[in-house]
This record gives C-alpha cells, sequence and structure tokens, in this order.
C-alpha cells in the first residue's frame, strides 16, 4: 500500500560541499597554511594584482587558478616562478570545494605559507561557494564604476577585505570613491579596505601587510590549539 | 547560473535520503531561499525540471519560500530588512549588527510516496 506524506529535511543544500570546506579547513589548520580567495569580475586585475603579489611576498605561496577555459593565467603565474594548478570549470561560472579537495594534493604543500585561489572571474556565483578559506577578498577595479559594492551585495558582505584596484585610472574615469567606500563600510563594517595599483604600485605595501599579518594570525592560531 | 549546482546538489541529497528510506518516488521539495542568496526563481525552476528528468523527482514540483533580510541591532534591538541594506544600525549607529536571516540555502521539506512504514 503505498502511501504520500511530507517529510521535514531542513538541510543546508550544499551540505555535501559544505563537509568538503570543512575536510580542507582544517587539512589547512594543522599545517598553518592561509588560504585566500580572490574573487572579481573579469578584468578587474585578479591576476595582475596576484602577479605582482607574489613578486613582493618573502613567503611560500602556491597559487590554484580558476578559469572556465585555458591555462593562460596559471602560466602567467609559472612565469613568477610560483607553483599553480590550472582547474578549467568548462562553462561554470564559479569553483567549488570538492575540486579544491582534489587539487590540493598538486601543490608543493611542504612548508607552504599561503595559497591563492583566483576565482572564475564572477563577482555573483563565486562568493556562493565555501573553498574552506581563510578569506574571501572582494576584488573591483575603478573603471567597474561605484555602484557594484550594492548591486552584489554578498561577496562585498562576506569579505575579509575588499580591494580597489586600478586607482591610477582615476584621473581619468569617473568613479565616486566616497560613495564605492561608504557602500563597502555600510555592508562589511569590519572588513579591512584597500585600494591598490599593480601598475604603480600605490597601496601595494598595505596589501602585502596583510597577507603578512593572516600568515601570522593564522600560524598563532595553530601554535595555541 | 550556479543554479544548476545547487539542483543537483539538491537532487544528489534527496537520492541519498530515499535510497536510505525506500521512497519510491518524490512529488514536491519545498526550499527556503534567502534574499541575499543570489538566486534567480525562474532559472531554478528550468534547472530543476531538466536535472530531474530520469530520476526518482521526475515530474515533481519545486517550492521556493523567500526568506526576507532581517538585522538585528544588539545594542538598541532595532531591526530592519532591505530597505537599510547594511551591517551598520541606523537607529544607534552600532557596527556589530548582525543578519538574523536571509541567508537561508536549505532543504526544507518533500512529498514522497512510499511504502507508509516510518523509518529510522
Amino acid at each position: 500500500m503505498m502511501a504520500r506524506r511530507k517529510i521535514d529535511i531542513q538541510q543546508a543544500v550544499m551540505a555535501a560541499d559544505l563537509g568538503y570546506a570543512a575536510k580542507i579547513r582544517s587539512f589547512l589548520n594543522e599545517r598553518g597554511i592561509l588560504m585566500v580567495n580572490l574573487i572579481g569580475s573579469p578584468g578587474s586585475g585578479k591576476t595582475t594584482l596576484l602577479e605582482h603579489t607574489l613578486k613582493g611576498l618573502d613567503l611560500k605561496c602556491a597559487v590554484i587558478e580558476g578559469d572556465v577555459a585555458t591555462d593562460r593565467d596559471a602560466l602567467r603565474i609559472q612565469a613568477t616562478g610560483t607553483p599553480s594548478v590550472q582547474i578549467n570549470t568548462n562553462g561554470g561560472c564559479h569553483l567549488e570545494a570538492n575540486w579544491i579537495d582534489s587539487t590540493l594534493e598538486k601543490l608543493p604543500l611542504d612548508n607552504l605559507d599561503l595559497i591563492f585561489i583566483e576565482n572564475v572571474g564572477n563577482l555573483v556565483c563565486p562568493a556562493e561557494f565555501d573553498l574552506g578559506e581563510d578569506y574571501k577578498v572582494a576584488i573591483s577595479s575603478l573603471p567597474e564604476g561605484s555602484d557594484k559594492p550594492l548591486k552584489y551585495p554578498l561577496l562585498f558582505s562576506e569579505a575579509g577585505a575588499v580591494v580597489l584596484t586600478k586607482v591610477d585610472l582615476k584621473p581619468y574615469i569617473d568613479f565616486d570613491e566616497l560613495l564605492y567606500w561608504d557602500d563597502v563600510t555600510r555592508l562589511n563594517p569590519h572588513g579591512r579596505r584597500l585600494r591598490v595599483s599593480s601598475v604603480t604600485g600605490e597601496g601595494m605595501q598595505f596589501w602585502l601587510k596583510l597577507l603578512y599579518d593572516w600568515c601570522d594570525e593564522k600560524k598563532r592560531r595553530v601554535q595555541a590549539q | 547560473m550556479h543554479e544548476f549546482s545547487l539542483i543537483s546538489s539538491v537532487i544528489d541529497s534527496l537520492e541519498n535520503y530515499a535510497a536510505e528510506q525506500g521512497w519510491k518516488k518524490i512529488n514536491k521539495v519545498t526550499l527556503r531561499i534567502g534574499a541575499m542568496r543570489q538566486v534567480i526563481p525562474a532559472t531554478m525552476q528550468f534547472a530543476f525540471k531538466t536535472a530531474c528528468d530520469g530520476t526518482l523527482l521526475e515530474g515533481a514540483e519545486l517550492e521556493l519560500v523567500d526568506v526576507p533580510i532581517i538585522v538585528c541591532c544588539p545594542r538598541c534591538g532595532h531591526s530592519w530588512g532591505e530597505e537599510h541594506m547594511g551591517m551598520i544600525c541606523p537607529y544607534c549607529g552600532c557596527d556589530d549588527a548582525q543578519m538574523s536571516q536571509g541567508m537561508e540555502l536549505e532543504i526544507d521539506s518533500v512529498e514522497v510516496e512510499d511504502d507508509g512504514e516510518e523509518k529510522d
């Protein structure tokens, strides 16, 4: 006799992926490795910022590159001497924790301080997925316009830091920077706020300092355990 | 376009439940979606219809329950919604406000057909 009934589930839609994220987090916590997930639009300057960051940081780093197609970004990163692995999503708009989990073993994990993930260029979907990172970093560039934070509130509210890139273009672009930072602060009062130019180097010292601070904080937390 | 990923997670989870619980068919799925989640309802419906073919959920109805944003101030006790988008209290300026709802992305319930026997 077949019966019809309603059953309460009340489980996170992404329960399986959250399991992978938790696994990655505990794996990296045991080793004191910081993981930072860079999220921004295509063309916001993520890879360029990363190239200059890797040249400027005196830390052992590795990079996981997420792109819909090509290994161009991974090759740009490898040219800086930093190990990198490319994940191609073949149309997918974001990275998921299970892919990061299977990619970690391809990185030289011994004595690593910091893993950067460069997510697929997109302000929407990558913000939804926990990859086991310590911090998401929202990257938006001056030419994209000052209205982005309130249009994409999830990313800007979750980010440990918001980095405004290409600030050297300010004389040429109508960008209401007061409005931009005011909206970022409303969404994320405690997130760090940085303005950089990878081309001129403006603001890079504060960005590098933040990464050193996050790494130190992570190592201290691991030692305290 | 992450709606397809979300729907495929829902189907995977429910197929696991069905195998454990002996459900023969799933007729309806109810999801609770917070307003902070950037989910497009029409895309969810399309993804669901497409991805359920050939599974226990084929032909099932998808109900999406919207959960509005509510942010609460721990200092003055006021709460507000999307009209004041942000985490700084518009009443007292406190910057430690917490979102009490609006981030949900949950499978709330299902309507199933089975042999009528309760299982643990």
